[in-house]
C-alpha cells in the first residue's frame, strides 16, 4: 500500500452487542457483579458443550453492517482462533476468519473525508483478569468468566486514519451508528481498541497497539504512541515492526512481542455451529429497523432547517439529542432551538457530567423555556439560568418567571427611565464616554442590569442608552 | 436382552453391578461402576425400564466420574448429563458404570489408555485387544448376561472395530442423528454416539430413544428416524474388500455370508477408488486438526489435573500441566494436529482434506444411487495380540482403520456384526448405507443375523 | 519437507507440550512416516471443489435470546481447590 501522510493509522474496534444473553449460551451478559455468577458448563468450556448462535447478537451484526454500508456475507461461519492465555475457558476464541458477516464500508468523519473499513466480524469476549499486586508483581492472577462469552462485534478499518483526533472522531462517530441502531449500551458497554500506527519518518514501519479499553484512552495511547516513535527516530533510532500493549495507569507503551515471534493461531472451521443463511429476508427486515442516522439527519437539518453544518453535526450525533431537537423544531425556530440546545444544553450536560440520556425533564419543558427566549418574554441571561436549574429538577418555565417576577424589560418608557437614572448616578462614566472610552457604555449597561437583575432587554436598552447618552453631550 | 418395562429392585441391580464386578477383574471394562448412583438414580417407568446401560466414558453422567479416559480429567464429575444419557434415564434405563476407551478416542486397540488406567482384555482371548477405542463397550456388551445395551461412539470406527473383535454388533448412525451434547470431542465433525448389543433387535429401542434434534447440539438432525426398508436388498461389495492386506479368512467368511445373501437380494461389485486412497490420510488430518483445538482446555485450570501452585507464567504452567498428564498417543495426536493447521502447512493439509472429504461423499453418494447397502469386512485382521500391537509403528495402527474411515467422513451409518471366526476370533462384516437410512441399515443387519 | 528438530520443537510450543530428546525422536521418525502417507492428497486435484466441514448440514440452528440459570458460584468453582474470593486462581500472564 502506498501511504503518503504523516501518520497512517488503522483501528481494529471491539463493542460489546447488548443482548441478554452471551453469543454461544444462555447465561446472562449483565446482573450479578460477583465474580463467576453468570457461568455454565459452556462458557467455562468444560469438555462435551456445544455453541449454538444467539439470533439476537446475528441481527444486531447484520443491522450494524447494512447500517454501515458493509456487504453481508450469504453465509455464516465460525472459526477457532487457537491460542493459550488465562482468559481463555477453552484455549481458542470461536470468531469469524475466513469470511466475516461485513467487508468493506464507511464511515464519513466530520471533515467529510470517508474511512474505509476493511470488515467487521462477530466473536466471543475472553474473560476478566484480576491482579491482586499488579500485573508484575501478582504471583498468579484471578479469572472471572462472568465476561466470557459476551458478543462483541469487530470493526477493522483501512489504515487511512492520519491522526489521534481523527480517531476518535472516527469512534464517535462509530458509537452514534451503535447508539441508533440501538445495539450497544454506552453506559455499561466497552469500547475496545488495537490500533496500528505508521509515521512516515520511519518509513510507515507498522507498530501495533493491543488492548486499549475505552474510546478517550484510545486517543491517549495514539498521542503517545506517535511521541515516542518521533523521539526514537530523533535520537537517531529505528522503529522496529511490533506488537506493544498500552498501560492505563502508567499511560505508556511498552513492547509484547516483535514480528519474529508473531503468534499462530492454527484456525480451523468450529465444527460444532451449523451454516447460517442470511436469507434476503431476514436482511429486509433488519433493513426496516435501522432508524434514519446521523448523517442523514444531518443533512437533512441543514437542508430543512437551514441549520449550519456544525450545527446540525452536533445535534444529529447522538439519538436521544436528535429526537429532542426535532420535537422542540416543530414549536420553536429550528435555528434558535439548535444554537440552545447545543451551547446551552450541552454545557450544563458536561459541567454536570451527564450524558442525554440521563435528562430528567422532556421537550415540553424546552419548548416552554425557548419560546420565552423566542418572544423577548425573558432575557438570555435569565433563560440560561433556567436551563441550569431545569438540569437539578424539572418545572414549568413560564410559571416560574411568573412566580419570581422574571420576565423582561422592554417597555421602552421604563428603559429610558432607568437609563436617565444611571446616567445621573454615574458622572464620571459619561464623561468617559463621550472622550471616547467604548468601555464605559458596557459598564454603564452592566449597571442597568445590575438593577433590573438581568431582566432589561439587552438591544433596546443599549439603543435607548446610546440615544439618552448623545443629548448629555449637546 | 428382553425389555421387562419392570423397574429393577435393588437387589437386582446390586447382582448385575456384582456381576460386571467380576468381568472387570479379568476384563478391565469398566474405568468406573455407578455401585451408588445406579440405586440412587430415579427409575422413570419407561421403555427402557429393567434394561441395563454401560457408558463409553467420553460421556458425560451426572456426578459421575467422566474422563474421557484420560488422566488429565481424572475426578472430573460433569454437573450435566449428556442428552444421550438424560433421555435413556427418561425411559427408565438403569445406567451401570463407564466403560474402558483409548484416552479421548485416540486409538483402534484400546491400548492408548490413560495414565493409572488398565488396559480391557477380549472376552474371547486376554491375550488379545478389544479393539477401540470404545473396546470397555465391546467388551462388557460381549460379556453380559443380564439386559445391557451400551452407548459408544465413533470417530473413525471406534464402534465398528470394536465390535468387529469381541464378536457383538456396533451401530453407529447417521452423523446428527444423535445428539452430541455431553460427548467429549475428539472431532467434532466427525464424532458420532452409536449403540453396541448381541443381538440387532436390542438396538432398535434405544436408537428411538436417543434420536432425534436437540437444541444443545446445533448439528443434530432434524429429520425424524427414518426404519423403513426394502425387503429386497441392492447389496453392493466393496471391491477392495478383496485386496491384498485382508486376511484371506476373513474375505472367506465374507463370500459365504454373501453367497447366502445372494439367494434374496441382489448383489454386484463397486469399486470406492477415492475413498480407499484418500481416506485414511483425509482423516486423519481433519481428525487430528479438530481434536488438537479441543483439547487445548485442558491445561490445568478451572477443571481437570492441576499443579499444586500457579506461581510461574502461563506458557510455563499449562505446558507443564499438559506434558505430565497426556498420554504419547495424545501428544502426538496434538503434534500432528497442530501441524496440520499451521500457517504455511494448512492449506495444505487442513483445507485440502476437508475438499477431498467432499470428493468422498460424492463417491459414497453416487455409489447410494444403485445401492441400498455396501458390505466390506469391518477390519483387515482378526483381534491382534497384545504383543502384535507392541510391534506396530503409529502408521501401521493407522492404517488399520482402513475400512472403517470412509463412512466415518461421511457421516454415514453403519454397523460391524459377526459373520464367522478365525482361530476362535470373531470375525466382523461392516454394512453402510446412505444418510438417514438407519432402517436399511437394521433390515440389512437382520437378514445377516438370520443367516446364522 | 524437511521435518527437523526446529519444526518438531515449533509446533510443541505452540500445542503447549515439552518434549524431551528422545520424543523429539520419536515424533520426527513418525511425523517422517505419516506426512508421507498424507503427501497422498497432493495426487487428488480439488479444484472447484467446496470444503465439507460436515458430513452433511443442518441449517440455521440458531437460539433465542433468553436467559437461563447459570450454576451457582459454589458449583462453577467446585471443579478446582484453586480459587479464591470468587475467583479462579490462573498462572501469572507474564512468564
Amino acid at each position: 500500500m502506498k501511504f503518503t501522510t504523516d501518520i497512517v493509522i488503522g483501528l481494529e474496534i471491539h463493542a460489546e452487542l447488548d443482548t441478554q444473553t452471551k453469543l454461544f449460551c444462555s447465561c446472562a451478559t449483565k446482573g450479578n457483579q460477583q465474580p463467576n455468577t453468570r457461568c455454565c458448563p459452556i462458557c467455562l468450556g468444560h469438555p462435551g458443550t456445544r455453541p449454538v448462535l444467539n439470533k439476537k447478537a446475528l441481527d444486531y451484526a447484520t443491522k450494524l453492517c447494512l447500517a454501515l454500508g458493509s456487504k453481508l456475507t450469504k453465509e455464516i461461519v465460525f472459526s477457532r482462533k487457537n491460542y493459550f492465555y488465562p482468559d481463555m475457558s477453552k484455549n481458542y476464541q470461536i470468531t469469524q476468519f475466513e469470511e466475516p458477516i461485513g467487508t468493506g464500508g464507511t464511515i464519513t468523519l466530520k471533515t467529510g473525508r470517508k474511512i474505509q473499513l476493511t470488515r467487521i466480524h462477530i466473536e466471543e469476549d475472553p474473560a476478566a483478569l484480576a491482579y491482586t499486586h499488579g500485573m508484575k508483581n501478582s504471583d498468579s492472577v484471578l479469572v472471572d468468566y462472568n465476561r466470557a462469552g459476551n458478543p462483541l462485534v469487530e470493526i477493522v478499518t483501512e489504515p487511512q486514519l492520519t491522526s489521534p483526533a481523527e480517531a476518535r472522531d472516527f469512534l464517535n462517530r462509530l458509537i452514534s451508528v451503535l447508539g441508533y441502531l440501538n445495539i450497544f449500551d454506552i453506559t455499561r458497554g466497552i469500547i475496545k481498541a488495537d490500533a496500528n500506527i505508521s509515521l512516515k519518518e520511519s518509513n510507515y514501519s507498522r507498530v501495533e497497539i493491543k488492548n486499549i479499553s475505552g474510546f478517550k484512552e484510545i486517543e491517549k495511547a495514539l498521542t503517545y504512541e506517535i511521541t515516542r516513535q518521533k523521539t526514537q527516530l530523533r535520537r537517531g533510532l529505528k522503529i522496529t515492526r511490533e506488537t506493544r500493549g498500552w498501560n492505563p495507569t502508567s499511560k505508556t507503551t511498552l513492547s509484547l512481542r516483535t514480528k519474529e515471534t508473531e503468534a499462530d493461531y492454527g484456525y480451523i472451521l468450529e465444527p460444532d455451529l451449523s451454516l447460517i443463511t442470511l436469507t434476503d429476508e431476514l436482511i429486509h427486515l433488519m433493513k426496516k429497523e435501522i432508524p434514519e442516522l446521523a448523517q442523514q439527519k444531518s443533512e437533512r437539518y441543514q437542508r430543512e432547517h437551514k441549520l449550519s453544518k456544525e450545527d446540525a453535526d452536533v445535534m444529529s450525533m447522538e439519538l436521544e439529542l436528535a429526537q429532542l431537537f426535532e420535537k422542540v423544531a416543530t414549536k420553536i425556530d429550528p435555528k434558535l432551538a439548535a444554537r440552545w440546545l447545543r451551547r446551552e444544553l450541552l454545557r450544563v450536560l458536561n459541567y454536570n457530567k451527564k450524558t442525554t440520556k440521563e435528562i430528567q425533564f422532556n421537550e415540553k419543558e424546552i419548548i416552554e423555556l425557548l419560546s420565552l427566549v423566542q418572544t423577548n418574554t425573558i432575557s438570555e441571561t435569565t433563560a440560561q439560568k433556567l436551563m441550569e436549574q431545569l438540569m437539578e429538577k424539572p418545572f414549568s418555565p413560564k410559571e416560574h418567571i411568573k412566580k419570581h417576577n422574571l420576565e423582561q424589560v422592554t417597555n421602552e418608557k421604563e428603559i429610558e427611565t432607568l437609563c436617565k437614572e444611571t446616567i445621573k448616578e454615574h458622572p464620571q462614566a459619561v464623561k468617559d464616554y463621550h472622550a471616547g472610552e467604548q468601555k464605559s457604555l458596557h459598564y454603564l449597561l452592566g449597571q442597568i442590569m445590575k438593577k433590573t437583575r438581568g431582566k432589561a432587554e439587552p438591544t433596546k436598552t443599549t439603543k435607548i442608552l446610546k440615544k439618552e447618552l448623545k443629548k448629555k453631550e449637546l | 436382552m428382553t425389555p421387562t418395562t419392570k423397574t429393577p429392585s435393588k437387589k437386582e441391580i446390586q447382582n448385575v453391578l456384582k456381576e460386571c464386578e467380576t468381568h472387570n477383574k479379568k476384563h478391565h471394562c469398566f474405568t468406573t461402576l455407578c455401585k451408588e448412583e445406579a440405586q440412587k438414580q430415579k427409575k422413570a417407568k419407561g421403555t427402557l425400564s429393567g434394561i441395563y446401560i454401560s457408558v463409553k466414558d467420553n460421556i458425560c453422567v451426572k456426578d459421575v466420574e467422566t474422563t474421557a479416559g484420560s488422566h488429565i480429567l481424572k475426578g472430573y464429575l460433569p454437573k450435566f448429563d449428556a442428552t444421550t444419557i438424560q433421555k435413556l434415564k427418561e425411559e427408565g434405563a438403569t445406567i451401570i458404570g463407564k466403560t474402558s476407551c483409548d484416552a479421548f478416542g485416540f486409538g483402534s486397540f484400546n491400548t492408548n489408555v490413560g495414565k493409572g488406567f488398565s488396559i480391557p482384555k477380549n472376552p474371547h482371548d486376554t491375550k488379545r485387544t478389544t479393539g477401540g477405542s470404545s473396546g470397555g463397550s465391546a467388551a462388557i456388551t460381549q460379556l453380559a448376561t443380564f439386559p445391557h445395551v451400551s452407548l459408544a461412539e465413533s470417530t473413525g470406527g471406534s464402534i465398528a472395530c470394536p465390535a468387529s473383535f469381541c464378536g457383538i454388533i456396533g451401530l453407529t448412525p447417521t452423523y446428527g442423528r444423535v445428539s452430541r451434547y455431553g460427548l467429549i470431542p475428539y472431532a467434532n465433525s466427525l464424532d458420532k454416539i452409536g449403540i453396541m448389543s448381541k443381538k440387532v433387535s436390542e438396538i432398535e429401542p434405544i436408537l428411538k430413544v436417543i434420536s432425534g434434534f436437540d437444541e444443545k447440539d446445533g448439528t443434530s438432525l432434524k429429520e425424524p428416524l427414518n426404519l423403513n426398508a426394502p425387503k429386497k436388498l441392492r447389496i453392493g461389495i466393496i471391491k477392495e474388500s478383496y485386496a491384498k492386506g485382508i486376511d484371506p479368512e476373513i474375505q472367506k467368511a465374507l463370500k459365504s455370508i454373501l453367497t447366502k445373501l445372494k439367494q434374496k437380494h441382489t448383489i454386484t461389485e463397486i469399486s470406492l477408488p477415492l475413498t480407499t486412497t484418500y481416506g485414511v490420510a483425509c482423516y486423519y488430518i481433519l481428525a487430528t486438526s479438530e481434536a488438537s483445538t479441543n483439547l487445548a482446555c485442558l491445561s490445568g485450570l478451572r477443571y481437570g489435573q492441576e499443579l499444586p501452585k500457579k506461581n510461574k507464567g502461563f506458557n510455563s504452567y499449562f505446558t507443564e500441566v499438559r506434558t505430565k498428564s497426556f498420554n504419547q498417543e495424545s501428544k502426538r495426536r496434538i503434534m500432528i494436529g497442530t501441524f496440520t493447521r499451521m500457517a504455511g502447512y494448512r492449506d495444505a493439509y487442513y483445507i485440502k482434506a476437508t475438499k477431498v472429504r467432499t470428493k468422498i461423499i460424492q463417491e459414497y453418494k453416487k455409489a447410494f444411487k444403485t445401492y441400498d447397502v455396501l458390505i466390506s469386512p469391518t477390519m483387515p485382521f482378526i483381534a491382534p495380540t497384545f504383543s502384535n500391537i507392541d510391534k506396530m509403528t503409529p502408521l501401521q495402527n493407522y492404517l488399520s482403520d482402513i475400512l472403517t474411515v470412509g463412512s466415518n467422513l461421511a457421516g454415514l451409518p453403519h454397523a460391524s456384526i459377526p459373520i464367522g471366526k478365525k482361530e476362535g476370533m470373531p470375525i466382523g462384516l461392516l454394512a453402510i448405507t446412505d444418510h438417514l437410512k438407519e432402517g436399511t441399515l437394521l433390515q440389512t443387519l437382520k437378514e445377516i443375523e438370520a443367516l446364522q | 519437507m524437511k521435518i527437523d528438530t526446529e519444526l518438531i520443537q515449533k509446533i510443541a510450543t505452540l500445542a503447549h507440550l515439552e518434549l524431551t530428546e528422545e520424543e523429539v525422536k520419536t515424533f520426527k521418525k513418525d511425523f517422517k512416516e505419516i506426512l508421507n502417507t498424507f503427501s497422498i492428497l497432493d495426487r487428488i486435484d480439488v479444484k472447484g471443489t467446496k470444503s465439507s466441514f460436515r458430513p452433511l448440514e443442518q441449517k440455521n440452528i440458531l437460539r433465542e435470546d433468553k436467559i437461563k440459570p447459570s450454576l451457582t458460584q459454589k458449583e462453577t468453582l467446585s471443579f478446582t481447590k484453586d480459587h479464591k474470593d470468587g475467583f479462579f486462581i490462573g498462572p501469572k500472564t507474564i512468564e
